[in-house]
């Protein structure tokens, strides 16, 4: 790992405003180190580097058998491999990957990101890697919609934050057509097939690798001229780092590997051969398998923790203290008065930018479920201590047994049982709630799922399998803990 | 421990001693200084209205409730004391309540054992001899592996009454025992607590069966809005009442 820890409190706060508004690459990080010269170094030998990346920006990054490949990722490969340094790859999401970068949880962001002035004032760009550039495309049946003068009056997709985006904004009101922002490719392509939006503005190899897996759209303009794509450092980061990309890049162009990455990609992909619903399922079986297993993982760990938590502050609720009560109080209305979203992106993003501590996402992802079970775990307790009848501690203590023994032996043996439902349904909750996480780069079964339709784009059968899933591992849990519960609590 | 404490305040082979008693529920004001001595081997019977504050008044001696004033002298623990173990005072204070309160999650055997083994006591199989001596006690000897939920109301009392008994306490509290009874199970459960004032046990007996208090009691206390009324023998109380309060509430009940 080489990652700074320069990113300090004087940025904290921006943090969750950027989650806010969605892209913070323009907002984040104004107050920021002196841009410092690249200084060439040879440094980075044996160095290991984290790379934020897309989920799926196809043909730059997606999954195929499960493994990330792509011209992105060829390239930072071949270029790490050339400059002597190791990278680990992770996929979050174009989004996360900024933000990610902009709190030190990744060393450079390769994710077809374009060079932009206000990028700049953020991140350090390397030379460009590619030129690329808007096209509109529209839905294979369309022929209503032959150039932007037909969108008047409709609504067109872009996706947030990108170059799409940028140019669809600066020709909307010329054409009088509305923009609306969506989060990744796949899920513009079946806005626009679902008839919810005519066009889509994207990266035109994008778009011309995804009509070439018969994703079901068009192109029906030229593309525009655009912009070019680089790899990204945080400002003033890693400038060795930028260094090496930028003479492994040399050296790739000269020696052809670059070329040759390119036609891979867009020279005449191959169409893919549509396999049945099961090919898909025996396909895609692999990495929802190993979703399936960080999503147990995760919620294990989060149950068990949040039991604790419960157990804890469900006492403080009973208790005479006042100040225990308060202090219950309020960690119940902390976490049961945010969204679990937003307490996920404040764990993984904001609270290392509040302490220059980076966090790994199961940590955060683990952090954010238990405290949020744990909430109501509290409350389960609570009202599970509290509907014991207050006669059978009377009773307890009348013949002479301490509040502790009154408890541990008269209520709580009552009360665990009362709760032991609500346990069950909490634990189905926390499992579901795990794909939640997704959203900062979990590869938990929901991120397999979304991975796997990103690059097919079946996405109706990919979720018809992730949600089977689901729907067969929870009925089994719910079954398993249905048969103890009726055996120790007879 | 301030056993013994009660000196001068306390009468000689005094078991209970109350002095000024006043309880408070926020600005309800439910007893208003009652005064009682109950000595060793007495039986006291406790009469009244409904919301006289009779209950209040039983919670008070074995600190169920706190005190707001006066004074609550029980076997020589001042329970106003706050140096005093009322876990250990409590041992010495058996409790009976209308509801029963067994614990439904144990058999009526772990339900006896459940605080002399706890408090240490007993041995888990000295605890186990003494249990089954009390259930032939109280006439239940094939119960011991039942759960409270297979009992009627009769049998569960005199179980209550048994769990109670196995701390071997000195002086007993019943707060209508019978209350919450089907009328032909009134008789076993006030069989077995004639059975202990024969015996000897100090008791206090909140009742609203009257001829049980005229049969059984040393002494009979008439309790209103909070206050002592009057008291005497059954004899006196129940044949001759001086007040008009107590023969307007016997005429009723009677
Ligand atoms: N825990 C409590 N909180 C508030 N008021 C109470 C409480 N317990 C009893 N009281 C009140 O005290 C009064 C006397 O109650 P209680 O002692 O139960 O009377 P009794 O047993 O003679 O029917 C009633 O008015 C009742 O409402
Ligand atoms: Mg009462």
């Amino acid at each position: 790992m080489n990652m700074s820890r320069a990113r300090k409190l004087s940025v904290a706060v921006t943090a969750l405003l950027a989650l806010a508004s969605g892209f913070a690459g323009v907002s984040a990080v104004a107050a920021s180190q002196p841009s410092s010269h690249v200084q060439p170094r040879t440094a980075v030998a044996g160095e290991t580097y984290v790379i934020g990346t897309d989920t799926t920006f196809a043909p730059f990054e997606y999954r195929e058998d499960g493994e990330l490949t792509g011209i992105d990722m060829d390239l930072i490969r071949d270029i790490a491999a050339n400059q002597g340094f190791t990278v680990e790859i992770k996929s979050l999401g174009f989004d996360a990957a900024l933000q990610a970068l902009q709190s030190n949880q990744v060393d450079g962001v390769i994710a077809g990101m374009s060079i932009t002035d206000e990028r700049k004032l953020v991140f350090d760009f390397s030379d460009p890697y590619f030129d690329s550039g808007v096209q509109m495309a529209v839905a294979e049946d369309n022929t209503e919609i032959t150039g932007y003068a037909d969108l008047a009056g409709e609504t067109v997709v872009a996706k947030r934050g990108s170059e799409g985006e940028t140019f669809a904004n600066s020709i909307k009101d010329e054409y009088g057509f509305t923009v609306k922002a969506l989060a990744d490719s796949a899920t513009m392509y079946d806005d626009v097939k679902a008839g919810n939006s005519v066009a889509v503005f994207d990266d035109y190899p994008v778009l011309a690798y995804g009509i070439n897996q018969n994703n079901g759209l068009k192109s029906v303009t030229e593309k525009e001229q655009g912009s070019s794509y680089g790899f990204a450092v945080n400002k003033g980061q890693n400038p060795e780092l930028l260094a090496a990309f930028n003479t492994g890049l040399a050296e790739l162009k000269s020696n052809g590997d670059y070329q040759s990455i390119l036609d891979t990609y867009l020279e005449q992909p191959a169409p893919v051969a549509a396999s049945g619903f099961f090919g898909l399922l025996s396909d895609s079986l692999p990495a929802l398998m190993k979703g399936l297993g960080l999503t147990l993982l995760a919620t294990g760990l989060s149950i068990v923790v949040a039991l604790v938590l419960g157990v804890l502050f469900g006492f403080f609720k009973v208790s005479e203290s006042r100040v225990l009560r308060g202090l219950a109080s309020i960690y119940v209305s902390i976490f049961r008065g945010t969204p679990l979203l937003v307490q996920a992106f404040f764990f993984y993003f904001g609270l290392p930018q509040l302490t220059g501590q980076s966090i790994d996402v199961l940590t955060a992802g683990v952090l954010t479920l238990s405290l949020n079970a744990g909430a109501y775990m509290t409350e389960i307790v609570r009202g599970g201590i509290q509907s014991v009848d207050p006669g059978q501690t009377e009773a307890g203590r009348s013949l002479g047994l301490g509040y502790v023994t009154t408890m541990r032996r008269v209520v709580l043996p009552q009360a665990v049982k009362i709760m032991t439902p609500s346990f069950i349904n909490q634990f189905v909750m926390t499992l579901k709630d795990t794909s939640l996480l997704a959203v900062i780069g979990f590869a938990e079964l929901t991120y397999q799922g979304q991975q796997i339709y990103a690059a097919n784009f079946r996405t109706g059968e990919t979720l018809l399998i992730v949600a089977a899933l689901y729907f067969i591992v929870i009925n089994l849990l719910t079954m398993l803990s249905n048969k103890l519960d009726k055996r120790f609590n007879k | 421990m301030s056993k013994n404490s009660a000196g001068s305040t306390s009468l000689v082979g005094s078991k209970v001693s109350v002095r000024g008693l006043r309880k408070s529920f926020g600005s309800n004001e439910v007893l208003k200084g009652l005064d009682v001595e109950i000595s060793e081997g007495e039986v006291v019977c406790v009469i009244g209205p409904s919301g006289s504050g009779k209950s209040t008044f039983l919670r008070c001696l074995n600190k169920l409730d706190e005190l707001s004033a006066g004074t609550v002298i029980v076997d020589g623990f001042n329970l106003g004391d706050k140096t005093v173990d009322l876990n250990e005072v409590r041992q010495h204070i058996g409790m009976v309540f209308q509801h029963f309160n067994l614990f439904p999650h144990m058999t009526v055997l772990q339900n006896i054992m459940l605080a002399p083994v706890e408090l240490k006591k007993e041995s888990k199989a000295d605890a186990r001899a003494t249990a089954l001596k009390l259930l032939d006690r109280v006439g239940l000897a094939d119960k011991a592996d039942a759960r409270p939920g297979q009992l009627s109301g009769g049998q569960k009392q005199r179980v209550a009454i048994a769990r109670s008994l196995a701390v071997n306490p000195d002086i007993m509290l019943f707060d209508e025992a019978t209350s919450a009874l089907d009328p032909e199970m009134v008789g076993e459960v006030l069989q077995v607590i004639r059975d202990l004032a024969a015996e000897g046990m100090t008791m206090v007996v909140v009742t609203h069966e009257m001829g049980f208090a005229r049969e059984v009691a040393d002494r009979v206390i008439f309790m209103a809005d909070g206050v002592i009324v009057e008291e005497g023998t059954p004899a006196e109380l129940f044949g001759n009442p001086q007040q008009e309060r107590t023969q307007d509430f016997l005429s009723k009940v009677l």
